[in-house]
């Protein structure tokens, strides 16, 4: 049944490779962007007058002799707090991530365990919350933080993020919770565990995986919604995230397009590690769902 | 881990309570990336007068600055000055955020004509112009040529029309290069061709929209026949990526401040002429200023006063003007002799300032850009006629008046 | 079914339950409590006033249903209304459907699974901003390569912006927003379909049955809910989708790709017409759970009848 005959297999390989080709050509692009000097960045290949554009033509946007590496190393001259940038990105989704973390989890419990009034009604209002993004509710969060004197702290970027991830955290937590056998608890309270201590030492590492999953996508989350709070919340350069920070490169007459693209590429570098070394925990955890008895 | 979060979190705010006991400040946002060595030398010199007063002048990117600094007065939490586009004097003060400054007479009689009609609304002046600019056309000799035309300044749009479909036609490249993207400076564009052919917006007076007019219908119409001799796909395009293009050769001409010499390749042979004159008018010019505003309420509003009229007068303006290669906001040649717009260049950028229109004053500014530039979009797109789609246009102009 | 998870849930109401269940929940629900409910009920305030830049902190006067009766009776609001529906289900729908093919190739038994399976996320890992200025350097007519690429292959003859013209500018939106959103419906998808337990495909095959005969009557059935709960949170962030167009077009060509939350956003930011902007929030909100409430109600019929479990038994 898993065989595969050649065909399939010729099928298979060129579908992944398409699929992959379409998810990273973004960054391909950038890439080469990134290689070029200022003034070949926006040069099309040239096609005479009356012809068109051979092959050979085409292929020749991808390779010039002018290209380097020029660019990875003025960026850093450019724009000089970059490395503080993406560290600002990194630190506050790991704050927003562990934040979010300590509100989820015990509620996510109470959700997949227990059944105790006003439910469902508190559920589908968490959920309610994912119905409307960020962008709505700006300047009301505005006068908000004001008030209490956050903006343009690291809390202007904190509060929010976590605010609007612990409805997605709440739910998907809850559907690995709700795998976790029963019995393995009742068994606990038949010994006499107190209900904290059985979350503790008998529910927690089994949740684990689900742990893991639900960590990385509010990370990942964290990371890919930054932006629109950075900006609006913060005017201190100091605390500025990577995709804020990447707008400096935005001068006065002229973009720095190749600078900006290598500082794109280089500034998700620590995020693309991460991931890639927690991967396998992360398809481990969601493939585990299943637990068999 | 729940009572740590707590405490830091009362920390926080008790530290942001808690203000600290500082020497005097007066806060400046700069729009652009950096803060030129002439207000820097203005900021030196007055921070020597005042001692114990320090100026903390901030740069910000035209992207963000000018929402930056209403939106901090907006809450309560205005900056001493800041020096931003013209534009934006309306709505700030309309509502309330700004205090009108005040121009000696002798002052005023030294800025360029028209210069003041960009800052004054209700009869007051709202900010001190810090920089001016006026447009030309640049056009690539190399191309025309290899069209086999002459390379001199067409006077009229027939002319200039004529110039780019032979370069269209017999060259790979597009005969001009035409703005149409949602951006502040496709509006700018299209009234350099609307004030060389004697159209206006409104009358600052009266406050009336006169946008809906023949002379504008005439602009529009013009604006939709050159692209067809344009570059491909105008509505994805801005001045800045125009620039790009000219410098690769892509596009025959096209309109740009006195700053475009600067950002031209060496190899391209270029010759700068006056807007072309439409039917209805004269050879005209845009007239934009930006200017430097005092906020209402900022901690030290006085020495801020202070501090943009001296950024703004005489001698600082000069050397300001002169440094940044910006076409002169005063008539300098009353005050000194040695002026730097005397070549041939610069002519072409000070002689038009007569007869140019400026920048209209709206106090929703954004709908001013929305509304003209839809009618741009819409006759490149093939949306609809010129004289409705004009009709539209004033109707979204007067509701933001 | 031995393998199918058995999902028990402790029935006791008792108070020290309740009380128990409520201390775990309060941190998190008075968090919500104060970020979201009062900026949501300001907002609803907000969008009865006439608050703009001079009156954000006060002063600003009520004024009714005025600018609700602008903004619906706008000449342009049905049609953003529907380019916003059009763009949802557009876009879901591809999600849903690329990330099952997806889901489909990275399950199958094939070498470097891990690789292929990395590969792919670097979309939803990258922040939006980001991926938006690369696919804005694509979309480019000049030097895009996919401009380049359809010149040298034929198709056009000359520079093609795709980002200049209101339909073109409109699909490429999609594409991008779909290029965001299908590596987490693939993943999710992918841990679905791992969960089906194996000998309900063995059964299959020893019957003789194809692999695309498997997929339909086993795979699909089996994931359903995983499907149907992408499908809703998809629908609902695709709606509310505002980087990507932002970044792409501002709301595009003569407002081509003007969906509901460009137009809040227009309106309450970029014009500082913060009372008009809340109305349009406000707008939002009610769709979007107008929506939701349709999309619950015919599910539940559905589950009804087919026994799909989109909802917890």
């Amino acid at each position: 049944m898993d065989k595969y005959t050649f065909l399939q297999k010729i099928g298979i390989y060129s579908s992944l490779a398409l699929f992959i080709l379409f998810m990273l050509l973004p960054f391909v692009e950038m890439f080469i962007a990134s290689l070029r000097p200022l003034t070949h960045l926006f040069s099309r290949p040239d096609v005479p007058v009356g012809e068109t554009m051979t092959f050979m033509d085409f292929m020749s946007r991808f390779y010039s002799d002018k290209m380097s590496f020029q660019a990875y190393r003025d960026m850093w001259v450019t724009v000089p707090q970059l490395p503080r940038y993406i560290f600002n990105s990194v630190f506050l989704s790991t704050a927003v991530t562990f934040f979010s973390m300590c509100f989820i989890v015990p509620a996510a419990y109470a959700y997949a365990r227990f059944d105790f009034r006003g439910k469902t009604t508190s559920l589908t209002l968490f959920l309610a919350v994912n119905m409307f993004s960020g962008a709505v509710l700006l300047i009301p969060l505005y006068k908000l933080l004001r008030v209490y004197g956050l903006l343009n702290t690291y809390w202007a970027m904190i509060i929010p993020g976590v605010a609007f991830l612990i409805p997605t955290g709440i739910w998907l937590l809850k559907s690995f919770l709700e795998k976790i056998p029963y019995e393995l608890e009742e068994a606990a309270f038949v010994d006499g565990a107190s209900r904290l201590y059985t979350l503790r030492r008998v529910i927690l590492p089994l949740a684990v995986p689900g742990l893991i999953v639900v960590g990385v996508a509010m990370f990942i989350g964290a990371y890919a919604q930054q932006f629109l709070f950075a900006i609006t919340f913060n005017q201190d350069r100091d605390y500025m995230p990577l995709p804020a920070g990447i707008f400096e490169f935005i001068g006065y007459q002229d973009v720095l397009w190749n600078e900006m693209m290598a500082a794109s590429l280089v500034g998700i570098l620590p995020v693309l590690l991460i991931f890639l070394f927690m991967q396998k925990h992360l398809i481990a955890g969601l493939t585990s769902g299943a637990v068999k008895e | 881990m729940k009572n740590i979060t707590k405490a830091l979190f009362l920390a926080v705010i008790g530290a942001g309570l808690i203000a600290p006991v500082q020497a005097e400040e007066v806060h400046m946002i700069m729009c652009g990336g950096e803060i030129r060595e002439a207000d820097q030398a203005v900021i030196s010199a007055f921070e020597s007068k005042h001692s114990g007063v320090t100026v903390n002048a901030e740069a910000v990117p035209w992207g963000t600055c000018q929402d930056k600094s209403m939106t901090l007065a907006a809450a309560g939490d205005p900056v001493g000055l800041a020096y931003m586009g013209s534009r934006t004097l309306k709505q700030l003060a309309r509502s309330g955020l700004i205090i009108p400054v005040d121009i000696s007479d002798e002052q005023q009689g030294m800025y360029q004509p028209g210069i003041l009609n960009t800052v004054t609304d209700g009869g007051k002046t709202w900010g001190f112009p810090h920089a001016f600019s006026t447009k030309a056309l640049f056009i690539n000799c190399g191309l025309v040529e290899e069209a086999g035309m002459a390379c001199v300044a067409p006077k009229t749009w027939a002319g200039m029309y004529n110039m780019a479909k032979a370069i269209n036609d017999n060259t790979s490249a597009a005969g001009v290069g035409l703005a149409a993207k949602d951006f502040d400076n496709t509006m700018h564009q299209f009234l350099n061709y609307l004030y060389s052919n004697g159209g206006s917006v409104s009358n600052a007076d009266t406050g009336e929209i006169t946008f809906n007019s023949p002379e504008t219908v005439e602009t529009l119409e013009f604006v939709g026949k050159l692209a067809g001799v344009a570059q491909e796909g105008p509505s994805g395009y801005e001045r800045s990526q125009l620039t790009q293009l000219y410098n690769d050769g892509q596009i025959g001409m096209y309109i740009n401040g006195p700053w475009g010499a600067g950002q031209h390749n060496d190899n391209i042979a270029e010759i700068v002429v006056p807007i072309p004159a439409g039917p209805s008018g004269e050879s005209g010019t845009l007239l934009i200023t930006d200017s430097i505003a005092v906020f209402k309420g900022s901690a030290n509003e006085d020495l801020a006063m202070e501090l943009a009229s001296m950024l703004s007068s005489g001698e600082a303006q000069y050397d300001l003007d002169m440094s940044w290669g910006l076409t002169p906001i005063m008539q300098y040649e009353k005050m000194m002799d040695d002026v730097y717009y005397t070549t041939d260049y610069w002519k072409v950028f000070v002689d038009p300032i007569g007869s140019g229109g400026p920048e209209p004053m709206f106090e929703d500014f954004k709908a001013l850009q929305a509304g003209i530039n839809s009618a741009i979009q819409g006759i490149i797109l093939g949306e609809g006629s010129a004289a409705d789609l004009v009709a539209e246009a004033a109707e979204t102009l007067a509701e933001g008046l | 079914m031995s393998n199918l998870i058995q999902m028990l849930k402790p029935k006791t109401k008792s108070q020290t339950t309740t009380l128990f269940a409520w201390a775990l929940i309060a941190p998190a629900a008075l968090v919500m409590f104060w970020i979201v409910v009062w900026p949501l009920y300001e907002t609803f305030r907000l969008s009865f006033t006439n608050s703009n830049l001079g009156t954000l902190m006060g002063g600003a006067e009520y004024i009714g249903w005025e600018n609700y009766e602008k903004a619906i009776g706008g000449r342009k609001f049905p049609s953003i209304v529907t380019r916003t529906f059009y763009w949802m289900f557009l876009s879901v729908g591809l999600k849903i459907v690329l990330g099952l093919i997806g889901a489909s190739l990275l399950a199958s038994n094939i070498r470097a699974r891990g690789v292929f399976r990395a590969l792919v996320m670097p979309p939803w890992i990258v922040p939006i901003a980001i991926g938006c200025f690369g696919w804005l350097w694509l979309y480019n007519g000049h030097f895009g390569l996919i401009s380049n690429f359809i010149e040298m292959v034929g198709i056009t003859d000359g520079p093609f912006s795709f980002l200049a013209y209101k339909q073109s500018a409109f699909y490429s939106a999609v594409v991008t927003d779909v290029w965001i959103g299908t590596p987490m419906v693939t993943l999710f998808f992918l841990a679905a379909i791992q969960g089906v337990p194996r000998d309900l495909y063995e059964a299959a095959y020893v019957d003789g049955a194809s692999r695309w005969y498997r997929f339909r009557r086993i795979t699909l059935p089996q994931i359903m809910p995983t499907i149907v709960s992408m499908a809703l949170l998809s629908a609902i962030w695709t709606f509310n989708s505002f980087e990507i167009i932002w970044i792409l077009t501002e709301g595009g060509p003569r407002g081509g790709t003007t969906t509901l939350i460009i137009d809040t956003f227009k309106t309450a930011i970029f014009s500082y017409k913060f009372g008009a902007g809340a109305t349009r929030a406000v707008l939002v909100v009610l769709i979007l759970g107008v929506f939701s409430l349709i999309y619950l109600t015919v599910l539940d019929k559905l589950n009804k009848r087919y026994g799909y479990s989109g909802v917890q038994k």
